[in-house]
């Protein structure tokens, strides 16, 4: 890389982070060092809508075990350098493996990917950051052990610790990630190391087991935050059911988005439905595998006669339930009893399963192998539907109550069709909240459309909040409007802990909205 | 119970289960498994190309098929272009997740057609 082209860390010396480099290179070997353009091109592919010139970083480090991570941090920490960590760095449309700001260097812990335990008794597995759900699905199948996962949509090339420290979600029982992570190992930015919960204590058997330890629990604090490195993580696994059926449940009215909440809420609650259920829209549940000008062809807001039209074509609803029961033969039978009851009351709603459901098509398939935790991409069919690979992940959170979901879908449609966007959009159903997940779909190709889906997302932030609706989780572009949406004494909070856990501000700089 | 699965033992085709025979060699003992060492070119495919681009998921367009010799080199630094920069809606893979000599063994089985049957086999 020549000198005129040399990108640095902020506010960084050239001499002082070619003596970092050198001392990176030292820890790490030069291999696991990389300053060269072309081994830092995959460290720079965003689909946010943001300039690709702010994401570039100055170099990236492979590390393969803590105590590299402790020196690296140690380093840092001399000449000032900020880091920004990754995993398997496949967060798709939230910023993926691309820095938090051009200049910062990649902590990319893909290397790191030993699987250091899983206990089939328990049901739990202690994992490094760089460990994928596919590699932790093989083992699980090559060990003959009678455990699922819990994948989102990246499912195989994404990974568990990644994504529960985004406080990520998938679709079985066990969908709210962070809900069912358990102890961690992290190194603190000056280069000490703790173990959280049980951990603390040597030789502990139930680090793994009891999640609150001893005195203040602060997992979470090490969750969409900047305040250390996680270098290990325990997770809780599902046993294997003895059976499990999968569900639809179509509705074709866009008004029907009420009566399926408040229908679905009580069993929810109730663990009948015990699973992330999805309630997705129609441009969701045929974007997987129709693409957008085999219907229309304007740069506007697709038109209600299209959507119709992909409806009866497709043989799917306005709003599709994919929903499943967990459990013995008998207990599925008589939950699914209590559900066809719920849902059969109205009379509008189409509820299938087995044969029926399967030659119904659309996304069934790969919606039963995602709430079975299988590896299953077939969402990012999505990708397809407008093309020009430009994505971001609106998510707002809403109760699981009918009314708001229905004010939510209307301000929804209304800012991206002022945009001329497509509401694209699922609601994924937790015990008592929901994430209404809206894929902001447009063409980065087109430098105009890139602009307006810019605005159309800031717009959206602003106008959700007005409202009383925060997002839970968003891109590197918008993490510090997001955090404004938040209020000033939480950030004030944030930046006091960041202020006594990272004074030199050197890990990932900006995340969430948290910086010196 | 009609129409409620029960779960089952995996059934894989044979060719998955000898790269999975492979792979679990890599892993065992199960305490301290790691996947560091250079996996077969069939199983990198396996375990993230084909997610998208076997032909029956579709989300990418098909990456098997053979070259002729000619174009090999021209085919293979495309691939190689997009799997380390991304294109369109493809993420770029990083040395971390696919090390350049698995992308190099990977590119030459692509390009010379080996890959087609795997393909053909996918789930």
């Amino acid at each position: 890389m020549s000198t005129t082209q040399r990108i640095l860390p902020k506010g960084v010396s050239e001499a002082d982070f070619d003596a970092a480099l050198a001392r990176f290179r030292e820890i790490l070997g030069a291999d696991s060092v990389l300053t060269e353009s072309d081994q830092l091109a995959a460290y720079s592919k965003i689909m946010m809508a943001g300039d690709d010139a702010d994401y570039i970083p100055s170099a990236a480090l492979l590390p393969t075990t803590t105590e590299q991570v402790q020196e690296i941090v140690r380093t840092c920490n001399q000449y000032k350098v900020p880091i920004w960590t990754i995993s398997t760095g496949k967060n798709l449309g939230y910023g993926s493996a691309a820095p938090g700001e051009t200049g910062q260097v990649m902590l990319d812990m893909h290397r790191m990917n030993r699987i250091l335990d899983v206990d089939p008794e328990v049901c739990t597995a202690l994992l490094e950051p760089g460990v994928t759900y596919q590699q932790l699905y093989d083992y699980i199948k090559e060990n003959d052990l009678k455990l699922w996962l819990d994948p989102p949509a990246p499912s195989a090339i994404a990974g568990p610790v990644g994504n529960t420290l985004d406080r990520g979600v998938g679709y079985t029982p066990y969908g709210e990630h962070f809900m069912f992570q358990c102890g961690m190992e992290v190194v603190l930015a000056n280069g000490e190391v703790i173990r959280t919960g049980m951990g603390g204590i040597e030789n502990s058997s139930s680090w793994q087991v009891f999640k609150w330890g001893y005195g203040p629990y602060i997992d979470g604090l090490f969750t969409q935050s900047n305040y250390g490195i996680v270098t290990k993580m325990g997770l809780w696994l599902m046993p294997e059911p003895p059976a499990y059926r999968p569900f639809i449940i179509q509705y074709q009215d866009p008004e029907d988005i009420e009566e399926i909440v408040d229908v679905l809420r009580p069993l929810r609650i109730a663990q009948i439905i015990p699973n992330a259920v999805v309630i997705v829209h129609t441009l969701w549940d045929a974007g997987t595998h129709v693409v957008r000008k085999d219907y229309y062809d304007g740069s506007d807001s697709i038109p209600r006669e299209a959507i119709e039209r992909i409806k009866a074509d497709e043989g799917i609803g306005e709003w599709n339930v994919y929903a499943a029961l967990y459990g013995t033969p008998e207990q599925i039978e008589v939950n699914w009893k209590i559900v066809e009851q719920a849902f059969g009351a109205s009379g509008k709603a189409k509820i299938m399963y087995g044969e029926e459901a399967e030659k119904r098509g659309g996304g069934f398939e790969y919606r039963s192998a995602l709430m079975k935790g299988d590896m299953n991409l077939q969402e990012f069919g999505l990708y397809n539907w407008r093309g020009g690979g430009g994505s971001m992940w609106f998510a707002p959170v809403s109760q699981a109550k009918g009314s708001e979901t229905k004010d939510q879908t209307e301000l929804a449609q209304q800012i991206l069709g002022k945009y001329g966007f497509d509401y694209v959009a699922e609601y994924i159903v937790g015990w008592r909240d929901m994430h209404h997940v809206i894929d902001l779909l447009y063409n980065r190709q087109d430098p105009e459309e890139t602009k307006r889906a810019h605005d159309c997302f800031a717009e959206l932030i602003d106008e959700f909040a007005k409202r009383g609706y925060g997002l839970y989780r968003t891109n590197t572009e918008f993490m510090e409007q997001v955090a404004g949406t938040f209020g000033e004494p939480l950030r004030e909070v944030h930046k006091t802990l960041k202020n006594a856990l990272d004074p030199n501000g050197i890990l990932s700089p900006g995340k969430s909205g948290i910086r010196q | 119970m009609q129409n409620t699965t029960t779960v089952l033992s995996r059934h894989l085709p044979s060719r998955t289960l000898g790269a999975l025979a492979l792979f679990g060699a890599l892993l065992l003992p199960p305490v301290a498994a790691n996947a560091s060492d250079a996996r077969e070119p069939d199983e990198v495919y396996r375990q993230v190309c084909a997610h998208c681009h076997a032909p029956d998921k579709a989300v990418g367009p098909e990456i098997t098929m053979a070259f002729p010799e000619a174009a090999w080199e021209a085919r293979g630094n495309y691939i190689r272009n997009t799997v380390r920069h991304g294109r369109a809606a493809m993420p770029a893979f990083r040395a971390a997740k696919i090390s350049d000599p698995e992308l190099e063994a990977l590119i030459e089985a692509l390009v010379r057609g080996d890959m087609a049957t795997t393909a053909a086999s996918e789930e």
